[in-house]
This record gives C-alpha cells, sequence and structure tokens, in this order.
C-alpha cells in the first residue's frame, strides 16, 4: 500500500514542475517586486487543503494531532530554513523537481539537505534538536481553540481571507495579462500537460487536492500525516545507511514519487537537461541545503510540512513557521539580490549625472529615457 | 535596436534581474532577446514583461529545456 506514496508523489512532481510551482520564488516575490503572484497560489493550496483536510476529519476519515508550538524551535529554524531556501535556491519540494529537471545545483543542495535533517533528527546533531525543541514550549496547538472557536470558524475566515486575495490578483492579471503561451506543437492531453503554461492559480489549486489526496492515502498505510518532505528525506538517508526497512514508509515513496515524477515531466515536455553551475552556486546550494535541514529539523517541519500543511490545520506552528521563512527569504533576499540591485540603481545614476558624463564614465542616455 | 542576453546557466531569479539590468541601458522602442534555460523562467519572465508594460514580441522553445523570449521597451 505504500505504492500509493509513489503514484502521489509522481503527480505532485507533474504539478510542481510543470506548474513551475515555487515556494521560494513565491516567498522572495514580495520582497524583490512586491509580487502576490505566487503568494496567492501558494496561499490558495492552503486553504483548499483547509477545506479537504476539514470535511474528510467529518466524516471521519482522518483524524489530524496538530503538534504543540516550541517557540524557539519553530522561529529559529524557520528562520535559518527561509534563508536556507534563498541560497539554495529553492524550498524543499523546489530543489526536488529541479533535481529531477537535471540542475545539478540541486543535487548538491538535496543531498545537502537529506543528509543533515536526518543528523539533526536522528542522528549525532538530535540532542541538540531536542534541546532547543524544550526551550520555550508551550500548549498551543489550533489558533482557533487558543480563542475558545471551533477549527472550522478559522477555515472560514482563512477561506474568506483567500478569496479576497484570489479576486484581487484576478483583477491585476486582468488589467495586465501575461503572454505565456508558446507556439503549439502538440494536441490533446499532450498539450494541456506538457506543453501548455499553466496558470499559477490553476496550478496552486492542483497542489491543494493532492494535498488533500495524500492525507487519506498515507493514513490507509499507517502513517498518520499528509503531504511532508523532511521527515521522510531523512528517512530515506536513514534505510540508505543502515537497511532497516521499517523506514520505508509512505512518505519516503512519496518524496521519491516527485523525483521521478518531476524527471519524467520534464523529458516527456522537452525540459531536462542536465545543467552544471559555477563553483558559486554549487558552494551556496550546499550551504543552503546544510541550513535547510537544520532549520527544518529544529521547527518541525519545511515549507511543506509546516508552510502547506500544518498551516491548513491552521495551527500555531505551521503559521508561525511560516511567518518566520518568510523573514529568512526576505532577509538573505535583501543582502544577495535587493541591495546588490539598488548598488547598481546608484552607480548607473552616478555615471548619468553631469559629473559622471563629463568623466565619460557611461553613456547617460539610455538611463535618461527611463 | 536589437540587444542578445545570455543568460544560460542561470536559475531563477538571475534572469530576470540581468534583463531588469540589460533593460536600463535600452531606449524606448529597443529589443531585447533574452536567451534562457531556468525552466521558471517560461513564467517569470514573460510575467515581469507584463508587470513592467513591456510587449513580448516573440517568445520560442529553442532546443530541450533553451528558450527565447524578446521583449520591447
Amino acid at each position: 500500500m505504500i505504492f500509493t506514496g509513489l503514484l502521489v508523489g509522481g503527480v505532485l512532481g507533474l504539478v510542481l514542475q510543470r506548474g513551475r510551482f515555487c515556494i521560494t520564488g513565491a516567498f522572495r516575490d514580495l520582497w524583490v517586486s512586491g509580487s502576490w503572484r505566487w503568494m496567492t497560489a501558494f496561499l490558495l493550496a492552503v486553504a483548499v487543503q483547509a477545506v479537504g483536510v476539514t470535511l474528510l476529519t467529518a466524516t471521519g476519515a482522518i483524524t489530524p494531532e496538530v503538534p504543540t508550538l516550541s517557540v524557539v524551535a519553530t522561529a529559529v529554524g524557520s528562520l535559518l530554513f527561509g534563508v536556507g531556501i534563498v541560497l539554495a535556491g529553492g524550498c524543499a519540494t523546489g530543489t526536488y523537481y529541479r533535481a529531477g529537471e537535471g540542475l545539478v545545483g540541486s543535487w548538491f543542495a538535496l543531498i545537502a539537505y537529506a543528509v543533515t535533517a536526518a543528523v539533526s533528527k536522528t542522528g549525532v546533531l538530535a540532542p541538540v534538536t531536542t534541546w532547543v525543541k524544550g526551550l520555550w514550549p508551550t500548549q498551543l496547538t489550533t489558533i482557533p481553540a487558543a480563542f475558545g472557536l471551533p477549527d472550522w470558524v478559522g477555515v472560514l475566515v482563512l477561506v474568506a481571507g483567500v478569496a479576497g486575495l484570489v479576486r484581487w490578483q484576478l483583477r491585476l492579471a486582468a488589467d495586465r495579462p501575461v503572454p505565456l503561451q508558446l507556439a503549439a506543437q502538440r494536441t490533446g492531453l499532450n498539450h494541456l500537460l506538457f506543453e501548455r503554461a499553466w496558470n499559477p492559480l490553476v496550478t496552486g489549486v492542483l497542489v491543494g487536492l493532492v494535498a488533500i489526496v495524500a492525507w487519506p492515502a498515507s493514513w490507509a498505510t499507517g502513517r498518520h500525516d499528509g503531504l511532508g518532505i523532511t521527515t521522510p528525506s531523512s528517512n530515506l538517508v536513514g534505510w540508505l545507511v543502515t537497511g532497516d526497512a521499517d523506514r520505508l514508509d509512505w512518505g519516503v515513496m512519496l518524496v521519491l514519487g516527485i523525483l521521478l515524477g518531476s524527471h519524467l515531466s520534464a523529458r516527456a515536455s522537452g525540459e531536462f537537461r542536465v545543467r552544471v553551475p559555477s563553483a558559486t552556486v554549487i558552494r551556496r546550494s550546499i550551504a543552503g541545503g546544510l541550513l535547510m535541514g537544520v532549520g527544518a529539523a529544529w521547527a518541525g517541519g519545511c515549507s511543506i510540512g509546516n508552510a502547506l500543511v500544518q498551516t491548513s490545520l491552521l495551527s500555531w506552528q505551521g503559521w508561525t513557521a511560516l511567518v518566520f521563512q518568510v523573514l529568512g527569504v526576505g532577509i538573505t533576499a535583501y543582502f544577495t539580490l535587493i541591495r546588490p540591485r539598488n548598488q547598481r540603481r546608484a552607480a548607473r545614476e552616478a555615471a548619468s549625472s553631469p559629473s559622471g558624463r563629463a568623466n565619460g564614465t557611461r553613456a547617460a542616455s539610455p538611463v535618461a529615457a527611463r | 535596436m536589437r540587444t542578445v542576453l545570455e543568460t544560460e546557466g542561470l536559475v531563477c531569479p538571475f534572469p530576470v534581474m540581468e534583463a531588469e539590468e540589460a533593460m536600463a541601458d535600452l531606449e524606448i522602442g529597443d529589443e531585447l532577446v533574452i536567451a534562457f534555460d531556468c525552466t521558471q523562467g517560461t513564467q517569470s519572465l514573460p510575467a515581469w514583461a507584463a508587470d513592467n508594460g513591456y510587449t513580448v514580441t516573440e517568445f520560442a522553445k529553442t532546443g530541450e529545456a533553451s528558450w527565447s523570449i524578446t521583449v520591447r521597451k
């Protein structure tokens, strides 16, 4: 039965790869370009999943347990994770699907992430993880529960908020349509799945639907959880190095499925090529992967386990993690992208000023035309 | 005028940031041809053009995981 994990993972890999669903990009765009296009798609996936999980829980198909919030571990771990995903150029699932597309930088990030997650969860650094988790423990589970409200009230608020965001993005999209489509060379399902550009909001809904299906599929195998990447990656490493078949669960099948699904999808759409980056990018990818592994182990989840799944359960851990991941992404984006860009802009303006022109350092007219 | 920008080997968001830099040096009406191999760029580059009010005059797949997009300022 754990093979349904391979199937769900395969479909998720296809959706992520073809939909270009990048959580790092969604968080980073907020800071770099002020765009909510992908953040809206991401929150739409959370909202869709929240509705599905509420219905599944109401029918008794699943009974999700929400972990209690450990403040320091979740906040600091998620901040480190946020820094890591910018350096690695992709979050947990982003790294898996880019690895499937043949990006060698993501291969390095993935290995560093999986090994460090295993080291921090069950290896020599496990005592450190336990210590951090014990620093500021709380009894907080879901946000509605803290206010004495039933969880479905929180789901309604979430759905209403996301509906507002979607409306706003649809209006923006109508004002400035994105010319996404390449000339069609294929027909039918082949065109729809492997050629046509996917709309971010449609991709978000599909990710949410896959996340819903993951719950009962995983539950049926005795793994009482939804989508997850960090613990499964850690278990994959554990199984590989110990041969202990107990670790080979639905979650491990899921992450292998994502890798396989994104690879086959990239092949089918002519988007697979082994791409070797520069030494700088490889170094950054490894550093990013290391931070991702430690951070996710401390926080009790990554961009999927916490930011996508725990948020849909309205848990304090999930939403705290989301906020600190976005902050970590913002801090790193400032130093690696925003500040260098501002410096280049300032240099360009200085070069086009009268004194710069007199020195003949740079042609002024293109800048003046802006 | 047509300027060609090669961004192969760069992953997002760098193709977009390089394009932004190159665009700053162009005159209104000039075209920028951006060659890229970051899959995500097929989404982010047209979106960047739309957000900035630039016209996409050409958008083509040039090979396995290779694309070219032409944007007019």
